[in-house]
């Protein structure tokens, strides 16, 4: 851990980079956030399904249609119906139990082996990697220093899921079943909601966006088994230092996150993978609530 | 559960080998390769001609890396094993008796070999150990090996304390029973010293993983750099994680430092991995000269991302070089078995098998003090080359580097031109300098 320089040179690209690692970070925060908002169910599986929806990006565009955004789509949907379906067959008959917290807590943890395993037994363990769609494919190189364009988009992408869960929740009839079943599911129920359903929608909506960060993730990593465990941790920083429930607060912490994660390498040469643990620990000290701590905005 | 599913998915990957050559195996059926289910990731590799005399087998244990980030080192010493039981079962077994190989898988963990390496010795009663693909695993299986009292040949893994006697510097584990048949690390990085001396660059820069290997090559650099006389000055390190799925920011840091030159460890599909980031960072064009150290191994069997041309890689095992008899018919052999050049790991395994041999032959038994007292000081000659085992049992081979060259002809980068740089004892002593870092050898 010896320091590298004591005035680190920090390009433009270091913060292009931070923040584009930020957008696939919050695409799988916030869906990690809305369910647990929601449902309650702390989702241990959403790494999984980040790691899932990379590789069937990566299969989709490399054996049926080489068109990256399609393959993308195909993924993030084909995660959303394995959320929804994990969820309608098992994390379902959890809820009325007692110990609900635990029972989900192993039901979850069980998927992550399962995804873990299934992934292996049909891609094998070693890694895939595939190009950004061609049209962004090119370098940027802005004040001597240089990245991928299609780093922008991810960035741009992430900023419109935000802008449009935010519509989503606070401007339509599905958002305000969501806000209110989340602020009491009961009384919601009593008033004729259909919350069963209503918990499936929101589990497939949050599959979907971790979905949707391993495909477009997929050109600026490497895809292996490891993929999900490596980012569930990180997504749980974030939703920690962002607040749980939070959309905003896992925008705000997965930008923060990404910054670390790019920045760090600059101040030490090993183990800057720690600085997003210290920085949590400082928040659950200051502010146990995460700094956007609250659910149902 | 783990290693029953590395086992499911090695089958997975070596289909695609399985297949080609199974054509030329079914109607001669002198080899069979043989995948045990049970008794964890178990691969026996036998050969069913031969003598069969009347101790039954010679059982030979191995370990290497089946699966994760490094799994094509284990392929390709698989291949190497392959092809040496059957060539010398061919030949008349060892001593009239066949040879058999169990295979097994060590995750990249100390701790998964020790034990695969235990139940090597005490359950499946093997007459000799080899393999181990990382310097991490060698350097916790090498005391163990001590306590097994069993010879274990070292076929890659390079950190020069596994060869450096008990004792020596504080991270030495060297002891009688550990031998290596590859070169260490010690010697591999002399090889790069001597590349940079003839590079016009001063400012170098590293990313290595984050464990011993990549440490201890930057550490062994920047001594060699400074015996040798080396004008360098050594600006920027990065040391990732194993197993990495992003290096740009990392890359990323390494270019704001902007060295002339960079000399990286990273193997396996770390190393694959970085490449293709690099190349859409702008790396190649902005870096002058990146050295791959031992990066051939990682070159040949994968398919993505080749090493550039023009830059600088390291190999243990050249298969043009030395232009021997010996290496020739090898490398054709291999090459027509396999459909591509014989890697380090493969030769080096390959090479393991024949030194059993000889040991054995000439004691007359396999008696693990007497393969001990065969190996230590031993003079041999393979493909590699000839060279000896020194008195720490490390074999006096080559430090081999050259400019990554497309060969048409081969369909594979190569090196071309190639330098074979001397690397025993009193030349890496020398160039030490005043350094405390062993020799290894």
């Amino acid at each position: 851990m010896s320091l590298t320089s004591l005035v680190p040179l920090i390009g433009i690209a270091d913060v292009v980079i931070g923040l584009s690692l930020g957008s696939r970070l919050f695409l799988i925060a916030v869906g990690l956030s809305l369910i647990f908002g929601v449902l309650g169910v702390l989702n241990f599986a959403h790494g999984g399904f980040y790691m899932l929806g990379a590789y069937v990006t990566l299969a989709v565009v490399s054996n049926v249609v080489d068109n990256f955004w399609v393959a993308a789509v195909v993924g993030a949907l084909a995660v959303g119906v394995v959320g929804a379906a994990i969820e309608f067959s098992a994390i379902r008959r959890l809820y009325d139990r007692v110990d609900s917290d635990l029972d989900q807590l192993i039901v979850t943890f069980g998927f992550v082996l399962v995804i873990h395993e299934t992934v292996r037994f049909v891609w094998g363990s070693g890694s895939y990697s595939i190009d950004p769609p061609d049209v962004f494919n090119f370098s940027v190189t802005l004040g001597g220093s240089t990245f991928n364009a299609y780093r922008l988009v991810v960035i741009g992408l992430a900023v419109g899921v935000l802008a449009a869960l935010w519509l989503f929740i606070t401007r339509t009839y599905f958002g305000s079943l969501v806000r209110g079943t989340s602020s009491d599911r009961e009384m919601a129920a009593m008033l004729g909601v259909d919350v069963p359903r209503l918990y499936t929608g929101v589990f497939f909506l949050g599959s979907v966006l971790a979905g949707l960060g391993g495909a477009l993730s997929a050109p600026l990593q490497s895809t292996s088994p490891a993929l999900g465990d490596q980012v569930i941790i990180d997504a749980f920083i974030v939703v920690v230092i962002g607040g749980l429930g939070s959309m905003s607060g896992a925008f705000v912490g997965a930008m923060l996150i990404g910054m670390m994660q790019s920045l760090g390498p600059q101040f030490i040469s090993a183990g800057s993978i720690a600085i997003p643990f210290l920085a949590m620990v400082i928040v659950l000290l200051i502010r146990p609530e995460g700094l956007f701590g609250g659910i149902g905005e | 559960m783990v290693t029953e599913d590395s086992d499911t998915e090695n089958k997975y990957k070596r289909a695609d080998a399985a297949e080609t050559s199974s054509e030329r195996r079914a109607p001669v059926g002198r080899r069979r390769f043989l995948q045990a289910a049970g008794a964890g990731t178990a691969v026996a590799l036998a050969g069913c001609s031969g003598g069969g005399g009347d101790g039954g087998p010679v059982t030979l244990g191995a370990a290497y890396i089946l699966s994760g980030f490094a799994s094509l080192y284990g392929e390709e010493a698989e291949r190497g094993i392959e092809f040496a039981v059957s060539e010398i079962n061919d030949n008349g077994g060892i001593d009239g008796r066949d040879v058999e190989v169990l295979v097994r898988d060590t995750e990249a963990s100390g701790d998964t070999a020790i034990q695969q390496i235990r139940s090597l010795v005490q359950e499946d009663n093997v007459d000799g150990l080899f393999g181990l693909d990382s310097s991490g695993v060698a350097q916790a299986v090498a005391p163990q090996i001590s306590q097994l009292q069993m010879p274990f040949m070292i076929t890659h893994a390079a950190t020069p304390f596994v060869t450096s006697p008990q004792g020596e510097h504080e991270d030495s584990v060297g002891n009688e029973y550990v031998f290596r048949d590859s070169n260490s690390l010690a010697q591999d990085v002399y090889g790069a010293a001597r590349t940079a001396q003839e590079l016009d660059a001063t400012e170098w820069a590293t990313i290595g993983p984050d464990y011993a290997f990549g440490y201890e090559t930057w550490d062994y650099f920047q001594a060699y750099c400074d015996g040798l006389g080396v004008e360098a000055e050594f600006t920027a390190e990065q040391f990732p994680a194993l197993a990495t799925s992003d290096y740009t920011p990392f890359i990323s840091s390494i270019l704001d430092a902007d060295p002339d030159a960079v000399l990286t460890p990273l193997w396996g599909a770390d190393l694959t991995t970085f490449i293709g980031q690099a190349e859409s960072a702008g790396w190649f064009d902005q870096i002058d000269h990146t050295l791959f150290s031992v990066g051939m191994g990682t070159d040949l069997p994968s398919d993505g991302s080749p090493l550039p041309e023009g830059e600088y890689a390291s190999t243990r095992y050249d298969p043009f070089v030395p232009d021997t008899e010996a290496n020739n018919s090898f490398r054709e052999a291999y090459y027509e078995e396999y459909g591509s050049l014989p890697t380090y790991n493969a030769e080096g395994a390959y090479r393991a098998l024949h030194l059993y041999k000889e040991a054995i032959e000439s004691a007359g038994s396999t008696e693990p003090d007497a393969l001990v007292d065969e190996f230590t000081g031993m003079e041999h000659s393979g493909p590699v080359g000839e060279y000896q085992f020194t008195e720490t049992n490390q074999a006096t081979v080559s430090s081999i580097w050259g400019t990554v060259t497309y060969d048409e002809e081969w369909e594979s980068n190569v090196l071309d031109p190639v330098n074979r740089y001397e690397a025993g004892p009193d030349v890496l002593s020398d160039a030490l300098g005043d350094s405390d870092l062993p020799t290894g050898i």
